[in-house]
């Protein structure tokens, strides 16, 4: 029953992230989050790869290739707010309405 | 004599020579040929006219006392079913057509005096062509569905013959109710026509009448069908309740006046006469002729009285005498009913003639204020005279012989219908009277002060129908048609001249004692209101059929403008109020976006999971 417990972690995790994700003010603390469910995803993947697949362990090799595109995407997801704080001085999400109806 | 076969067999030609003249005639509108003016319009109406009145004589004259020509084209063939086009050429129908053109080209030759200061001849005249090309043609027909087509043809052609002068408002209104009026008549003749073919099988008047000899049907549907019947001809004949067209028609021109009381209104009578036999087979449908015969004879000669306006009043009475003629339909008594429409269509022609002949130079159509012309206008008080007596039961005249013989066939067995003619021939005479002493007697009045007899274009064919209402009663006499006077009730014949002496004596007292002049009240005012507003027809109309037609189409009005297109546009008003709304959705935030996808994800994961979902719960529960 240990691998259930492991799901409920990473569960918990990823909920917290989407809590940071629709909540969060700061989009630094959006990518925070959004890095918090990635995480929780890892998690996952390698709980299930330990107690499901032991020998061939893919749930691994997709751990590492998650973590290698995370990281990626965290550098090109600051770059985007860099360049957004650049344009209007702010980082703040509720500044960021201009593409409404 | 070698010849004189191919008139006879040629006979159908007659409607053709009024048809060409009506096509003929309309080259003269002002629109088409625009410099010599209408009048040759008039002039080759009168010519084809009168090749049709030759043509009829010389047939008249071959066909006498000889069997009758049956011709039958081919119309219409589909699947199984056929209509042919059966014309009869017999000397009751060359008779009825020599009738009728010889007062059309009496009527064309006054149009011509009458209409001089008028522009309109071709479409007039045209017109006028068209009815007795149609006129001729309801009486050769011999098939009831081609007379129902005929005479949907001779609707809008009243319809367009009270609308010559279309910028009166009183004419568009008049001819609206004639042709609606008429309409509605000919609808339900509609009905009765198809819903007679599948008993009957045929549409001949004579396989008709064969069928009917020994036809048994459901009385029930046998009556329905021949009061639909009875419906076409008593819109036609102005007949109660369907009559206020004739009195709104007097607003059309004089000339086609003459036709309209004369012949036109003789056309329902004549296929109703002709559909004798079938409408015989209900007692419940002769009763109903009878009866609006009787109510129609007693109301149009008392309305006739209480009117002011010279043509008005003798439009009722011709509806009176449409009337006399639904009585003697519905007691089975056709020579009767056929020499009740010639003697009326000769003396109404002669009566309708001399009035439009005052009319036309003393501008007034008003009674009270015409007076004292007798001197002055002698040949057309003598013409009304005539007429009158001619209309009225006054022997020798025409009048006398066919009221005496429709009372000798009513007497034995509809006594009392003999008192109806009674009261009727005494009302018209009484109102004929009232008439000539309003119009020939008494002082002249203001606008009847210079009053010259016409010109010869009026005046001609006034005294030719004057010699033929003189000599109708000779030549039928040398025909043999008379009634046998040995035979004849003369108590009966006795009573009738009593009642025309008494109406005219009545009228005479009323209206030629110097004391007592115009206008003549009677002690109870609404009654005289109620006759002279003839039985406030409009209003009940307006009260009942049109008033609810124009209810019903106003709610339908409303229903399909706001109901039907309403639900349609409100498809269309909900998806623009959908769009305007749910843009709200696209926030531009971010976190809302996410949210989305995220209670999306979550709302499909659990979907698809559900079962899995609920396997969980239960296995965690027990």
């Amino acid at each position: 029953m240990q691998l259930q417990y492991f799901l409920l972690i990473a569960a918990a995790l990823f909920g917290i992230g989407i809590y940071g994700l629709v909540n969060s003010r700061n989009a630094i603390r959006v990518l925070m989050s959004i890095e918090l469910m990635l995480n929780a995803v890892n998690l996952n993947l390698v709980a299930f790869s330990n107690y499901l697949d032991p020998q061939e362990i893919k749930g691994q090799v997709f751990g590492v290739f998650v973590i290698t595109v995370a990281a990626a995407e965290a550098a090109v997801g600051l770059a985007i707010v860099l360049a957004i704080y650049r344009n209007r001085d702010t980082v703040d999400m509720e500044q960021f309405n201009l593409l409404k109806w | 004599m070698l010849i004189a076969p191919i008139f006879a067999q040629t006979a159908w030609w007659i409607p053709l020579y009024p048809f060409v003249g009506m096509a003929l005639s309309l080259l003269w509108s002002p629109a088409v040929i625009r410099r010599t003016g209408p009048r040759p319009a008039g002039y080759v109406n009168l010519i084809m006219s009168f090749t049709a009145l030759v043509h009829a004589l010389l047939a008249l004259c071959v066909l006498w006392q000889q069997p009758a020509i049956d011709l039958s084209v081919s119309w219409l063939q589909v699947a199984g079913f056929e209509i042919s086009l059966t014309l009869e050429i017999s000397s009751l129908t060359i008779a009825a057509i020599l009738v009728i053109t010889g007062l059309n080209f009496l009527a064309q030759l006054y149009g011509v005096g009458y209409l001089e200061m008028d522009w309109g001849w071709a479409r007039l005249f045209s017109l006028l062509g068209l009815f007795e090309a149609g006129m001729c043609g309801l009486a050769l027909c011999d098939s009831l569905f081609f007379s129902y087509v005929i005479l949907e043809i001779l609707t809008l052609g009243t319809y367009l013959l009270i609308g010559v002068w279309y910028n009166q408002p009183l004419v568009v209104t008049g001819a609206r109710d004639a042709f609606l009026t008429k309409r509605i008549g000919d609808l339900f003749l509609l009905m009765g026509v198809l819903a007679i073919y599948p008993l009957a099988g045929s549409w001949n008047y004579d396989d008709l009448a064969t069928w009917a000899a020994t036809a048994e049907v459901n009385p029930t549907l046998i009556a329905l069908i021949g009061l639909a019947l009875l419906a076409g001809p008593m819109g036609k004949c102005a007949q109660f309740p369907l009559h206020l067209w004739l009195d709104e028609a007097m607003e059309g021109p004089y000339p086609s006046t003459i036709l309209r009381n004369s012949v036109v209104v003789g056309t329902g009578a004549w296929v109703l006469i002709k559909l004798m036999p079938v409408l015989t087979l209900s007692p419940v449908v002769s009763a109903v002729t009878i009866a609006v015969g009787v109510v129609t004879a007693v109301g149009g000669s008392l309305i006739a009285i209480a009117q002011i306006d010279i043509k008005r009043a003798l439009s009722y009475s011709v509806s009176a005498y449409m009337g006399l003629v639904f009585i003697a339909v519905g007691t089975q008594q056709v020579e009767a009913a056929f020499f009740l429409l010639l003697i009326h269509a000769l003396s109404m022609a002669l009566l309708v003639m001399s009035t439009g002949s005052i009319v036309l130079n003393n501008i007034t159509q008003d009674l009270t204020q015409l007076g004292g012309l007798w001197r002055r206008r002698p040949i057309s008080g003598l013409s009304y005279l005539i007429g009158a007596a001619g209309l009225t039961a006054l022997p020798p005249l025409g009048g006398f012989w066919a009221l005496v013989k429709l009372a000798d066939g009513l007497w034995s067995t509809y006594p009392l219908l003999v008192g109806v003619l009674l009261l009727v021939n005494g009302l018209t005479s009484l109102s004929l009277m009232r008439e000539f002493c309003l119009i020939f007697t008494g002082a002249p009045q203001q606008m009847t002060v210079r009053s010259p007899e016409n010109i010869w274009l009026i005046t001609l064919p006034m005294t030719i129908t004057l010699g033929l209402v003189l000599h109708a009663p000779l030549i039928l006499l040398n025909l043999g048609l008379l009634p046998d006077w040995l035979t004849l009730n003369r108590s009966l014949a006795f009573l009738l001249v009593a009642s025309t002496m008494v109406g005219g004596t009545v009228g005479a007292l009323l209206y030629l004692r110097p004391g007592k002049r115009q206008p003549v009240q009677l002690p109870w005012r609404s009654v005289q209101d109620l006759l002279a507003y003839d039985f406030y027809t409009p209003r009940l109309y307006r009260a009942s059929v049109v008033f609810g037609v124009d209810v019903l189409s106003r709610i339908t009005d409303w229903f399909d403008r706001y109901f039907v297109d309403g639900i349609v546009n409100f498809v269309g008003l909900a998806s623009l109020f959908g769009g305007e709304t749910l843009k709200y959705s696209n926030s531009g935030q971010t976190w809302f976006y996410v949210l989305t996808i995220t209670v999306g994800l979550a709302a499909i994961a659990s979907l698809m999971s559900w079962g899995f979902i609920t396997h969980l719960f239960g296995t965690l529960i027990h």
